[in-house]
């Protein structure tokens, strides 16, 4: 149990930066304007087992993405319930993205040197 | 999980409720907005599984969604980092360098004074000031318009979605007000409009009549038109004299200097004492002075915006937000 707590509590260190990075990747990636709970199933699906990211945590950092020009965002009314907010990713948006993602891999590739790529034998989750 | 809440939510109602108890003490607008998005998605997932009721929903929803605990977590955090990097005059100073040259331009009183000028702040602040004539005589026409009409419609079939459609419309403008007080004042407000109760009409107007803030929007509305007009009358009366105080300084400078100022450049009516002819030295004492008290009045009227902005963020928030 311990050892779960701590893990979730990693994850969440890490993500501090790596949901806007994601958010704008899959943004990029469609040419679609994207509403949250559509992000959030796109997400979920890429995924087995629990969430990497609480879908909760993905709205306020949309936001905030918008707030600094990254995404565009418009109101639609909806049938099912309260109006959406969908989201399209801008040019500066992509212009970050980019920068980000390069700083990733980078990162990335770093920590590998040190952890060392998964390999079938360890444990999975 | 992390949930501390022992009962489990069983309709999306209390889940809201729960994240609104752990959203607390938190920026009203920031709750506002974290709810609407909350319910946005936990909609959106009860529709895209009709088969399963609420409840059901629900319970894998926590898993996904997050705890209350945690969505609000994330809102307080993301909020605490874009407001840093939103702000300029509000940013923290972080490190020790910036903490070394605060100290050494550590401002005298007559610097923070004279400081109002270079603060967007304060400018913005008195556009505001300006523009609330516009938009108060407005707010106060539509609520007026809205509210005769429904009476008076109201013995007809067509008072009561006409009766909705109004409050449906202040409300709109409500999200607008804001949009506009946190763009000129920097008060944070609320960037999603406040959700509508679901059901069929007597359901809503039910909603929207005990709801105090359909009252309080409605009386920020009426009262903008009175508070509207003093803040522009006090703007524009405070920046044309100083204006004015300026412009007569230029004037006395160079009719000191023995400039031949062309007729009718100031004033041509010999009633108005500072338009006799002054020469030398007592024109320059007139010009030195009114450049002072002109200054002075400009930078005070500067200091002013802000403080009415200020005020102003408080009272929509107490009116327009405020649950």
């Amino acid at each position: 149990m311990r050892m779960d707590d701590d893990s979730r509590k990693f994850q969440r260190d890490l993500n501090a930066g790596l949901v806007s990075l994601v958010l704008l990747g899959v943004l990029a990636a469609t040419d679609e304007d994207l509403y949250g709970y559509d992000i959030a199933k796109r997400l979920q699906r890429a995924h087995q087992g629990e969430p990497i990211f609480k879908e909760g945590t993905l709205y306020p950092v949309l936001r905030s993405l918008a707030a600094s020009g990254w995404l565009s965002s418009r109101i639609v009314p909806s049938y099912a319930g309260p109006p959406r907010r969908y989201y399209r990713i801008t040019d500066e948006g992509r212009a970050v993205l980019a920068q980000r993602r390069a700083v990733w891999r980078d990162t990335r590739d770093f920590v590998d040197q040190f952890t060392g790529p998964s390999s079938p034998t360890d444990p999975t989750p | 999980m992390t949930a501390e809440h022992s009962l489990n939510p069983h309709r999306i109602d209390d889940y809201l409720k729960q994240l609104r108890q752990a959203l607390e003490g938190a920026d009203p607008a920031m709750i506002q907005d974290a709810l609407s998005d909350a319910e946005e998605h936990l909609r959106a997932e009860c529709a895209a599984r009709p088969t399963e009721n609420e409840e059901t929903v629900l319970r894998t929803i926590a898993g996904s969604y997050g705890s209350p605990e945690d969505v609000a977590a994330a809102y307080r955090e993301t909020e605490r980092t874009v407001q840093a990097a939103l702000s300029p005059t509000r940013r923290p100073a972080t490190g020790t360098a910036s903490v070394a040259d605060a100290a050494a331009t550590q401002p005298g009183p007559i610097r923070r004074f004279f400081s109002a000028w270079s603060d967007t702040r304060s400018w913005t602040s008195l556009v505001f000031m300006l523009v609330t004539l516009v938009t108060g005589t407005f707010y106060f026409t539509v609520v007026v318009t809205g509210i005769s009409l429904s009476l008076g419609l109201a013995i007809l079939i067509i008072g009561v979605p006409f009766f909705v459609a109004f409050i449906g419309f202040t409300r709109v403008l409500a999200l607008v007000e804001g949009r506009l007080i946190e763009g000129l004042t920097g008060e944070r407000m609320p960037r999603r409009a406040q959700p509508t109760a679901h059901g069929g009409w007597l359901a809503r107007i039910g909603a929207m009549l005990r709801d105090p803030r359909t009252w309080t929007t409605l009386v920020y509305q009426l009262l903008m038109l009175p508070i509207g007009t003093l803040y522009f009358s006090v703007a524009i009366t405070i920046s044309a004299l100083g204006v004015g105080l300026l412009a007569g300084s230029v004037v006395g400078v160079l009719q000191s200097v023995g400039a031949d100022l062309p007729g009718g450049w100031w004033t041509t009516s010999d009633a108005v004492t500072l338009a006799v002819p002054l020469s030398g030295i007592e024109a320059f004492l007139v010009a030195a002075t009114s450049l002072v008290v002109g200054v002075l009045l400009l930078t005070a009227l500067l200091h002013l915006a802000r403080l009415v902005g200020r005020f102003h963020g408080q009272l929509a928030k107490r009116l327009l937000v405020a649950a």
